[in-house]
């Protein structure tokens, strides 16, 4: 009796429950349809604020706030203010869809985040089922792009550009064995075994091995002992930097006198500290572009500076990119409804982003990747060569 | 070869004395610390605090400062072991395990986003750094500072040793993993052992957090979660209890996963390591040494 008179209970909260997401549901639905001013239109951002990477969140989160407010000060999109609303993604899969759906269900109407490949592509499918735009500044995996999805747009370049653009290094350096090493991540080692593939092809430098490290660690010398013995003179590390600094102090340690170069995950003066020493002055990286290497950004980092008392960081200009153009493509849908922004966003043509003017491939990817070859020269990654 | 096996004990004796905190505690109050990695990043944050209020030292200094830094560093996680087992173990140890081990994961939790909001999420690089004076012995690069932290850490382990089997207080140890009432009938105070024992566990996993600060120069918040589990490892396969045995248990590991990586390559060290042990352990669930139960601490 008492417990079928609980499960009554449950049927009939389930079933209130049900009937108030439905009305939410339906209040939405008019809401966005109408595109009229109830309230601020919401850009979601899932970046990683704990864990591993939670170091970066920072950097994107201030510059996409950044851009938020610059645009509610000209009067915002569509006569309504734009609001930000950040969730954590611990550069996790199962935490970014926790996060994710939590942003849908505060009625996002364009996802602006996606730092970690990882953990951003679970999260593709939870907005795609709501429609959601995704405009994803950083995570940059090809697995992000293979899956041929309407509703994401990246505005980093991809790993087939990274890995391209280091070939180009490499050959131009007169590399002849290229060591590989990577973290077993999605993001790193797409670009490891696309370079990998390039390497192979005739002409031009070899792989000398594949290396897979685990993340976290702080001792590599048995991955190191590998990368020694095939004897190679080049060393693309395709991981996050703070492996990066250890990985580049250890191989000095073990008496590797070739170059090294690091791809865009490991751009950070941290990796150089970490290194320690002059360890990482000449390491290479590939990169798009940064604060440090944009030209004609004084006034925006004065601004970033003045706003947030810190240095903007890897990322903060995409983050920033990535709002300015969520509110570009609602501007030019003339509404939030997920299939006109995504058709906004599909036609833009020219763009201004500090990357170049922009309109999307068919692939929703940039045509140019960008990337440039940066050195550390005391410490800071300096330009070397933009790869024209 | 003889770089290989020497990679290999040079991890490993850090995973060993990370393991015999773990080792002790299981012994004594059956109970899996899982906290116990966090220490270890305590303590590497501890001796980052102390060396930057100490401020520049002169390379050549570089050692005699360290050991300095060791030794309060020690104390400081020493005293915080026995903290953490007075506010989160003690109240519980008539409850259920299950209880103990969730408390164990929740502190291992609060440690390591307690100092994200305390030091951020940002790593942080020694400021003062064993560099690499590289000697070759039997075609193996080492470093003196390696031999340096290596002998601190058998010195550290010998001591834990000596303790335990041959003082009065190893004697009430080992009398309380035998049997906690009958001991605490024949006038031990269990509790104040209990708290030395978290003491000493909690002094040497922090020893290990200085040296791989000054060694490998960075330490962040998650730092200890992957030693944690690895030294928890080492732990079993020594025979969890088991002083000695989880001593080799560390070197083992270290040795397992050196070799690992060099015959199976970087992405299956892992699964030959822990491969092994479970082949290991199928064998002798008990590990290494795990039968001599007169010893247990």
């Amino acid at each position: 009796m008492g417990r079928s008179r609980i499960s009554v209970i449950a049927a009939m909260l389930a079933a209130a429950s049900l009937l108030t997401a439905g009305c939410g549901q339906g209040l939405l639905d008019g809401g966005s349809n109408s595109g009229g001013d109830e309230g601020p239109i919401t850009l979601g951002m899932l970046i990683p604020q704990s864990g591993s990477e939670a170091a970066i969140g920072p950097y994107m989160k201030n510059a996409a706030q950044l851009a938020v407010d610059e645009i509610n000060g000209k009067g915002g999109v569509l006569g309504r203010k734009l609001e930000l609303k950040v969730a954590d993604d611990a550069c996790d899969a199962q935490t970014a869809v926790a996060g994710a759906n939590k942003l849908v269900t505060e009625g996002i109407k364009v996802s602006v985040g996606g730092y970690c490949s990882g953990a951003t592509l679970p999260t593709l499918p939870v907005f795609g089922k709501a429609n959601i735009p995704m405009i994803i500044p950083a995570a940059n995996s090809q697995e992000l792009v293979d899956q041929h999805l309407k509703h994401v747009f990246l505005i980093n370049g991809t790993g087939t550009q990274q890995a391209t653009a280091a070939m180009a290094w490499m050959t131009k350096q007169g590399a002849t064995s290229v060591a590989l090493v990577h973290d077993n991540t999605s993001y790193s080692k797409d670009i490891a075994v696309r370079t990998q593939k390039l390497l192979d092809e005739a002409g031009g430098p070899e792989t000398a091995i594949l290396e897979a490290v685990t993340p976290k660690e702080s001792d590599y010398s048995a991955n190191i002992h590998n990368i020694l013995a095939k004897k190679p003179d080049f060393v693309y590390w395709t991981g996050y930097f703070q492996e990066g600094g250890l990985i580049i102090r250890q191989l000095r340690q073990a008496g590797y006198k070739g170059s090294v170069m690091v791809g865009d995950g490991a751009v950070s003066e941290k990796l150089a500290e970490i290194a320690g020493g002059d360890a990482a002055e000449g390491v290479y990286a590939t990169m798009t572009q940064t604060p440090e290497t944009l030209q004609g950004a004084e006034a925006w980092i004065a601004a970033y500076k003045k706003k947030f008392n810190a240095d903007p960081g890897p990322y903060s200009n995409q983050a920033y990119d990535g709002v300015r153009l969520a509110a570009e493509a609602i501007t030019k849908a003339g509404s939030t409804d997920g299939d006109k922004v995504i058709a906004a966003l599909e036609a833009v043509d020219g763009f201004p982003m500090f990357s170049g003017p922009l309109k999307f491939t068919a692939d929703h990817t940039l045509s140019t990747g960008g990337f440039q070859i940066l050195v550390v020269k005391s410490g800071k990654f300096a330009l070397q060569d933009a790869l024209k | 070869m003889a770089q290989l096996i020497w990679n290999g004990l040079f991890v490993g004796s850090f995973y060993a004395l990370v393991a015999l905190g773990y080792s002790m505690v299981y012994g004594i109050m059956k109970l899996l610390n899982f906290a116990h990695g966090d220490i270890y990043m305590l303590g590497a944050f501890t001796g980052f605090a102390i060396l930057g209020a100490v401020g520049g030292v002169s390379p050549g200094m570089a050692l005699p400062v360290l050991l300095g830094v060791l030794v309060v560093t020690m104390g400081v996680t020493g005293l915080s072991g026995v903290v953490l087992e007075r506010v989160a173990y003690r109240p519980l140890r008539s409850a259920p395990r299950l209880s103990l081990l969730i408390t164990a994961v929740g502190a291992s939790f609060a440690l390591e986003y307690g100092m994200r909001a305390a030091a951020g999420a940002d790593p942080r690089v020694y400021p003062l750094r064993l560099g690499g004076t590289t000697v070759e012995l039997l075609g193996a690069r080492i470093t003196l500072q390696q031999v340096a932290l290596i002998i601190v850490a058998i010195a550290l382990m010998a001591g834990l040793n000596v303790l335990v089997t041959r003082t009065r207080e190893g004697r009430a140890m080992r009398a309380i993993a035998l049997d906690p009432r009958t001991a605490a009938l024949m006038g031990i105070n269990v509790n104040a052992v209990i708290s030395r024992t978290f003491f000493l566990g909690s002094a040497l996993a922090g020893a290990a957090g200085v040296m791989a600060g000054a060694y490998y120069g960075k330490v962040d918040f998650l730092m200890g979660f992957l030693i944690g589990l690895k030294a928890f490892t080492s732990a079993v396969i020594g025979g969890i209890g088991n002083i000695t045995g989880t001593m080799l248990g560390g070197l083992l590991l270290g040795l397992l996963e050196s070799f690992g990586t060099y015959w199976l390559g970087g992405e299956w060290r892992d699964v030959f390591a822990f491969g092994v042990l479970i082949l290991f352990l199928t064998v002798r669930p008990t590990g290494l040494l795990g039968e001599r139960v007169t010893e247990r601490v």
